[in-house]
């Protein structure tokens, strides 16, 4: 059998209509979706996720801040190595010629490699560089600025929650109320399986590990409330998984602080309610209605405080140890509050 | 030159003789077109599921699955994709092409090649009969971390046949990469020293050599997983005094150089199609020969970059960013010797080349985004959100996905001795060249709004909701792609052009034989004096009839 090579010339050229035509509407569509980014952009104040959240802390800028050094970088790098594709296969292509034709026997070209690898080699170390400079005042506190020594706060992942505890013994469930412009420690830590602790604005993602403390700094350069979610899949509860960091003027935290403190102690806070909702209400509703756990109300079950504390500790089917290891503190002011859905009969 | 005429090829590969021979064979060519058409199976399978997965996330709170359904989903879609598809896929093109390229008349050990092909089915059949064990298929995600891969969090069989599933597979690419290096260190034929061993051959040596290392390391993490879960052992459980880190130490150390297992076969293909229609040589063979065997080398030594939010010491967290960002410079040189490549060349855009550079063209893109990933405090933002999944699909889908169609375009005449559709080719790429962007590019927004992976739905408006649905609208314009693929498979069985032995007029040696090629490959195996022989041969025929 002979060559097919010209006889094939003729219906490539045909061929390249139904082609064309998908690529015009591409364009078309990448126009359209463009031009609504930008208008979205231009008009409203919506973060559309062309940059990092925030940042609201300065560990949170410093890494902003190596985001926009990569993207300078980097998106030089693709206009150069694209562009010179596209050019290329746009400056000798076939264009009628036959397609057996040959180019030049060009083999390579020492020179050329050398330059192309130390080029990238260079930009790759002042990246590296860069990130060496920024990465202290990431990776602890910036205390230079701060007010007053830092707070210091346990952060406790579990199935499907976080819990935060205070060095007077405040607990706090899902919502973590901090002083604004102090440096905060967060001492991170799992019960169960690996979780991941992340506000997006204030911080990276620290992993809570079982078995492991990560250690994860910050310093809310606002007051206001910043959200995040767990970033480490943990079942099948895991987008439910949320968080808050509430960063309020310091002396307002520090009376919050104290009256909590004596709150908690004395079992008039509510501490109950918030445990149940942060802990129990991904699955069993706010008002124990009812969602992908069963209707706790008028269960008979929620007069037997022994019987609930086995079942938190331990868990049962799908429903997780969700208690395991808490204070007594944080199970009575449960045990107390859920005594509240005994009476509401579950058919209402 | 043609060595022999070629046989009607309808009588040939496909039909030539009953089903039960292709049980039985030892043929590394059927071997190799049963390796592509399972593998093809199992991507439209995981492609369905992604498109399920997909349909989930359009909108926010969106209720097509459970919670529960969704989370075996995304195991098995990622599972399959890689165990399922892009491995075997590529000992599928090996089996058949490697042989041919070095001109040997099978694999060194044809038994223990079918062998290998019949753990992968098996493989294959237990993760998804998986779905009917008690309790559903697996879903603590494709590296599957303990404690939540642990019996206490994941009672039902499914994580155990997923165990087991992997296992099957492993021994599979076990056997196959022994097989190959020993194949390529002694079939090669007379004259074809490593300097002139085509690049393909090169990259699925190095395959060959990371699938030795590191898929027997997770066979090792996998077992004490299993041991674990069945046998009361506590390797990875912290409350009894194991370790959860040491199991993603193990993982990744796999982790990585697996992710160069499915992308230097890629990357072989990229280096065989670029200048066959560029009709020129590749630009700097020994820079891409170096390079390959210099990513397999330094993919041993980047794995924590996959850890970094696990709190490493600060030491050892500048080590792997150095290390990572030490990779991507072999890469970039491959990128470059490509486009120089093309350079005065007489560059052909039928669908094979269209899908060889939009793999160039969109990898670059997958390898840009994992120098962000490499910056370790920006991966801290970043890691384990769609971000990540972005940066991977435009490696995997962008990579190694398109160079496997720039391949199955190019070498299908020679498979089947029928040219797949130039049209449809061309529909076929631009709707994936576009879905692919559609889809994943917006991931890369959704990770910096903070949008984490693995979640099952969300609850956010404006440009959350907006760019899932941006990407979802790709997810099917990828999935039309690969119907108009599969419409081309099935119409050019029956309808497709002939080709003749060399119809691309190629360099290799696969293309000396006829298409499809006899069973013993070839009668005479000339004498290598290049790594582009065929050219050589034709060269000389020329000259020879210039003189006559
Ligand atoms: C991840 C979801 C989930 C969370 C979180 C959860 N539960 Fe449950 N819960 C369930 C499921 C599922 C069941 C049914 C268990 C079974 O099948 O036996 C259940 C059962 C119960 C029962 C037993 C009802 C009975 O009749 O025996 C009680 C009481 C209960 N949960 C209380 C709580 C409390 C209190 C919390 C929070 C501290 C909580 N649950 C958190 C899912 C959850
Ligand atoms: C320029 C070269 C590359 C660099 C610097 C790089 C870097 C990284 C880094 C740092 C991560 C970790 C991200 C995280 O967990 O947050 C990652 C993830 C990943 N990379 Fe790459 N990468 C490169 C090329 C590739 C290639 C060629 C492939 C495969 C074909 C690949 C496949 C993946 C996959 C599958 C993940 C996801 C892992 C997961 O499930 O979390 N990467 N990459
Ligand atoms: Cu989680
Ligand atoms: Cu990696």
């Amino acid at each position: 059998m002979g060559h097919q090579g010209l006889a094939r010339l003729a219906p490539r050229r045909r061929n390249a209509t139904p082609g064309k035509i998908v690529r015009r509407t591409g364009a078309l569509v990448f126009v359209a979706l463009l031009g609504l980014v930008l208008a979205h952009v231009a008009l409203a104040g919506d973060p559309a996720g062309l940059s990092p959240r925030g940042p609201d802390s300065p560990q949170a800028a410093k890494i902003e801040g190596i985001y926009w050094l990569l993207i300078a970088i980097t998106g030089g790098i693709f206009v150069l190595v694209e562009g010179a594709l596209i050019l290329f296969v746009f400056r000798f292509r076939n264009r009628g010629r036959s397609r057996t034709l040959e180019g030049p026997e060009i083999h390579g070209a020492t020179r050329l490699e050398l330059i192309w690898t130390a080029i990238p080699v260079v930009i790759l170390a002042a990246i590296v560089a860069f990130v060496l400079v920024k990465l202290p005042g990431i990776n602890s506190a910036d205390s230079a600025k701060a007010a007053g020594p830092p707070l210091i706060v346990k952060v406790e992942g579990r199935q499907f929650y976080w819990n935060f505890l205070y060095p007077n013994g405040v607990i706090q469930v899902e919502r973590m109320r901090v002083p604004a412009n102090r440096d905060v420690k967060l001492l991170i830590n799992s019960e169960d399986v690996d979780h991941s602790w992340w506000i997006p604005a204030l911080q990276g993602k620290f992993d809570a590990i079982p078995g492991k403390t990560n250690h994860l700094w910050f310093r809310a350069d606002r007051r206001g409330t910043f959200e995040g979610q767990c970033g480490e899949f943990c079942g099948y509860e895991h987008p439910h998984m949320v968080a808050a960091v509430q960063a309020v003027p310091s002396s307002d935290f520090q009376s919050w602080y104290d009256r909590e403190a004596r709150a908690q102690a004395s079992g008039t806070s509510d501490l109950g309610k918030m445990t149940f909702d942060g802990a129990c209400a991904t699955c069993h509703g706010f008002h124990a209605q009812g969602a992908f756990g069963p209707d706790l109300r008028g269960n008979p079950i929620l007069q037997q405080p022994a019987a609930i504390k086995t079942l938190l500790q331990n868990g049962r089917n799908k429903m997780p140890a969700v208690g395991k290891g808490w204070s007594s503190r944080q199970m009575n002011a449960l045990l107390a509050y859920v005594k509240r859905f005994a009476g509401s009969s579950g058919g209402g | 030159m043609a060595v022999r005429v070629a046989p009607d090829p309808a009588s040939t590969i496909v039909s030539r003789g009953r089903f039960s021979s292709w049980l039985a064979t030892v043929d590394h060519k059927r071997i190799g077109i049963m390796y592509i058409l399972t593998s093809l199976f199992f991507f439209v399978a995981g492609g369905i599921i992604a498109l399920l997965m997909r349909s989930q996330l359009a909108r926010p709170n969106e209720h097509v699955f459970t919670r529960d359904t969704y989370d075996q989903m995304f195991t098995m879609h990622g599972t399959t994709m890689i165990f399922l598809v892009v491995v075997p896929v590529f000992a599928g093109l090996a089996n058949y092409l490697v042989p041919l390229m070095i001109g040997a008349r099978d694999m060194a050990f044809p038994r223990l090649n079918a062998l290998s092909y019949w753990f992968y089915l098996l493989g294959g059949i237990v993760l998804y009969a998986s779905w009917f064990s008690g309790g559903g298929a697996a879903r603590a995600g494709w590296y599957s971390y303990p404690p939540l891969s642990e019996h206490a969090f994941e009672p039902g069989k499914g994580q155990d046949l997923w165990i087991l599933a992997i296992h099957l597979t492993t021994i599979s690419s076990i056997l196959g990469a022994i097989n190959f290096i020993v194949t390529i260190h002694n079939l090669r034929a007379p004259g074809m020293s490593w300097m002139r061993l085509p690049l393909f051959v090169w990259s699925i040596y190095v395959y060959s050599v990371l699938i030795l290392i590191a898929l027997t390391e997770l066979a090792g993490a996998l077992t004490l997983l299993l041991l674990d879960r069945k046998a009361g052992t506590h390797f990875f459980l912290p409350s009894k005094g194991g370790s959860a880190v040491l199991y993603q130490h193990m993982f990744w150390f796999f982790g990585h150089p697996e992710v160069y297992i499915m992308v230097l076969p890629a990357f072989g293909i990229l280096s065989e199609v670029i200048p066959v229609f560029s009709r020129k040589p590749i630009f700097g063979y020994k820079a891409i020969a170096f390079s390959t065997v210099a990513i397999g080398f330094y993919s041993m030594l980047v794995w924590a970059h996959h850890m970094f939010s696990v709190g490493l010491p600060t030491g050892l967290n500048i080590f792997f960013m150095l290390s990572s960002m030490t990779i991507a410079v072999p890469t970039g040189i491959k990128i470059f010797n490509w486009i120089a490549t093309t350079w005065r060349g007489n560059v052909i855009l039928d669908t094979a080349m269209l899908f060889a550079l939009g793999a160039v063209g969109v990898f670059t893109i997958g390898g840009l985004s994992g120098i962000f990933l490499a910056a370790f405090p920006f991966d801290w933002q970043v890691t384990d959100t769609y971000f990540v999944v972005a940066h991977m699909h435009y490696v995997l889908f962008g990579g190694s996905a398109f160079a496997l169609f720039a391949a199955f375009y190019y070498w299908w005449p020679k498979m089947f001795g029928r040219f797949l559709d130039e049209r449809l080719g061309k529909v076929n790429f631009w709707l994936y060249f576009i879905g692919i962007n559609l889809t994943f590019f917006p991931q890369h927004f959704l990770g910096l709004l903070g949008m984490p992976r693995r979640v099952w739905t969300y609850n956010h408006h404006g440009w959350w909701a907006a760019w899932n649905l941006v990407s979802t609208i790709g997810a099917f314009v990828m999935a039309f792609g690969t119907l108009v693929f599969l419409i081309n498979v099935v119409r050019t069985t029956r309808v497709g052009r002939r080709a003749g032995h060399d119809p691309w007029v190629a360099d290799t040696l696969e293309w000396y034989t006829t298409s499809p090629p006899p069973a013993y490959n070839f009668d005479k195996v000339p004498y290598v004096t290049s790594a582009r022989p065929l050219r050589d041969l034709r060269r000389r025929l020329q000259e020879g009839s210039v003189h006559a």
